[in-house]
């Protein structure tokens, strides 16, 4: 899968959990550029991301992450 | 036991040990005494004795917690004020509690019209202050929880109560921090479960390791625990049932307790927990905030102490000088063995509902127990007592609903779902349809499964009018600011024809 790809999967998962796609995601949007995305919404949109794409995360990366990049990084290493 | 002369003596002897960890950042209780000490000349100079409430913006930072201890050493109690809230809402709790001083940490503070203490612009001030007499009778501090008429209720809780409270934790030899311990403190300050996160240890030269604002929690707990290694955890059970499906990759040998409260906790998750924990001891407390945190425990251990009702794990017994009783509708103490609601007497409980006379009249009451008049506070939870005087959690008695007419506990139905679903996240509730009658639900977290066999099995164990007759599949259960599930939110998922 290609970047952009995994950038639009999880653009998905945001709008699906968050019910607003109001954001620009980029590799270094965080959390709290998008209005929702804290602590609850954060473990749904994980659990997304794992259901859609047939992955299971590593607590370890999960706990590492800090921007949209990370996350990217990680999609990639579990597919 | 004198609660602030110990936290007093602690913050002076201990002074090369570390206090905190806020933002990844060590604080000694040399560092921390001196923001103590500046923060307490200015409430010195700026507040006349006789106010005893301040209005304190929670931020996660020294001064913050600072200003607790500087405020408790001035005789004075907090009333917390978190910034995530409607500004609205903790204007109209300044108003309910007649508070026009402030003490504030943030870089620009939204209190302009009140008397605000900048925490962070203080200066250091060189000298030594001592220790006044504290009354007792005056409050530590007020917590405001939501209430059912919509205005939010306040909880006193004087320097007598919380005293009380440390006492009765330091008298248990089951549960003792040392000043090398690391402990985890995850909680807003307006919720008490940070006051045990943050007090204990201050009391022992233990260091309290917070999270930041901006952190995912969940994960962040667990980073804590890995990498700083954390060997005292407070926690709710929620915290666990997001980290659930990555318990194989936890193995935290260092964690020595690991106390639960705030809701429901659970023999399967306990037990899977307690394998990632191997060298700990796990407490079941059970506590309202009107009775100081804390009102008594079980020691959970998944091969000796498992004693559960519906999959709930027993609250164990009370602490220190409170008295369980179980009541009727009548306030008639009931038999062992027999559900009713748990009242709860002694040096814990609250004075009463800040300004609610009506309330109070309600929740509290007089009552000859051993020879005594006590007064009790009514918990509105459902318990009954073993034969062993262990006592055992039912559910919320505003849980109880009638379907039909019959009365129904809705932990009866999450058990027997959960115990035929293997899933930890269920929830019933009762739904009101458009004809005005109660209809049960059933909330499940997770993807959607074939609920035939489910269904047929609760059938093998309910009456017919105990079977959920809406089912709903929801990627992940709504929760409150506290970690516990937001039912009221969970109801609006369910809209009925």
């Amino acid at each position: 899968m290609k970047k952009q790809e995994i950038l639009k999967k999880i653009e998905e998962a945001l709008t699906t959990t968050l019910e607003h796609n109001n954001f620009e995601l980029t590799e270094k949007t965080t959390a709290e550029d998008v209005d929702g995305w804290e602590s609850v919404t954060h473990m749904m949109i994980i659990s997304e991301l794992e259901n859609t794409l047939s992955i299971k995360f590593k607590l370890m990366d999960l706990m590492n992450m800090n921007n949209v990049g990370d996350l990217m990084r990680i999609i990639e290493k579990e597919l | 036991m004198n609660l602030i002369e110990k936290l007093y003596n602690s913050l002076y002897t201990n002074t090369t040990s570390k206090a905190f960890y806020i933002n990844e950042v060590f604080y000694t209780y040399k560092q921390l005494q001196q923001v103590v000490e500046n923060i307490r000349y200015n409430i010195q100079q700026q507040i006349n004795d006789s106010v005893k409430l301040i209005g304190l913006v929670t931020n996660n930072d020294l001064e913050t917690y600072a200003a607790i201890l500087a405020l408790w050493f001035e005789g004075k109690g907090y009333v917390p004020l978190n910034s995530n809230n409607p500004i609205e809402r903790n204007k109209h709790i300044l108003e309910l509690t007649d508070v026009i001083h402030i003490i504030d940490s943030s870089e620009h503070s939204n209190y302009s019209e009140y008397q605000v203490i900048k925490s962070k612009y203080l200066e250091s001030i060189t000298f030594t202050l001592k220790l006044p007499h504290v009354n007792l009778k005056d409050l530590a501090y007020v917590l405001f929880t939501s209430g059912s008429t919509g205005t939010p209720k306040g909880v006193p809780i004087s320097f007598y109560n919380l005293n009380s409270f440390v006492t009765a934790i330091d008298k248990d030899s089951n549960f003792r921090i040392v000043n090398t311990d690391r402990c985890l403190q995850m909680f807003e300050l307006t919720f008490d479960m940070s006051v045990v996160s943050y007090l204990l240890p201050l009391l022992e030269g233990a260091c309290i390791y917070t999270i930041p604002q901006k952190a995912i929690k969940y994960f962040y707990v667990f980073k804590l625990i890995k990498e700083q290694k954390l060997t005292v955890l407070t926690l709710v059970a929620s915290i666990i049932h997001y980290l659930k499906p990555y318990f194989e990759e936890i193995n935290a040998p260092d964690v020595r307790f690991c106390s639960f409260a705030g809701g429901s906790l659970y023999t399967d998750i306990a037990s899977q927990w307690s394998s990632c924990i191997p060298n700990c001891k796990i407490f079941n407390y059970y506590g309202p905030t009107e009775t100081t945190i804390y009102s008594g425990y079980y020691p959970y251990n998944k091969h000796t102490h498992t004693k559960s009702h519906n999959g709930i794990i027993s609250i164990g017994t009370p602490m220190g000088d409170l008295n369980y009783i179980i009541v009727d509708h009548r306030n008639n103490e009931l038999p062992i063995g027999k559900t009713g609601e748990l009242c709860i007497s002694g040096g814990q409980v609250t004075s009463g509902y800040w300004k609610n006379e009506t309330r109070n009249k309600t929740s509290f009451f007089i009552k000859m127990v051993d020879n005594r008049n006590q007064r009790f506070y009514k918990t509105g939870d459902l318990c009954y007592k073993d034969k062993d005087g262990n006592f055992m959690y039912i559910g919320r008695s505003d849980f109880q609903v009638k379907i039909r007419g019959f009365r129904v506990e809705l932990a009866e139905i999450e058990h027997h779902a959960k115990t035929i679903s293997k899933k930890v996240n269920i929830i019933a509730l009762d739904v009101i349809n458009k004809l005005g009658n109660a209809e049960l639900a059933l909330a499940i977290e997770g993807k959607p499964f074939d609920d035939t066999d489910m269904i047929s099995y609760m059938k093998t164990k309910m009456p017919d009018y105990m079977i959920p007759t809406h089912i709903k599949y929801i990627e992940e259960l709504p929760h409150n600011m506290n970690g516990k599930v937001d039912r009221k939110t969970l109801k609006t998922y369910f809209k009925l024809d």
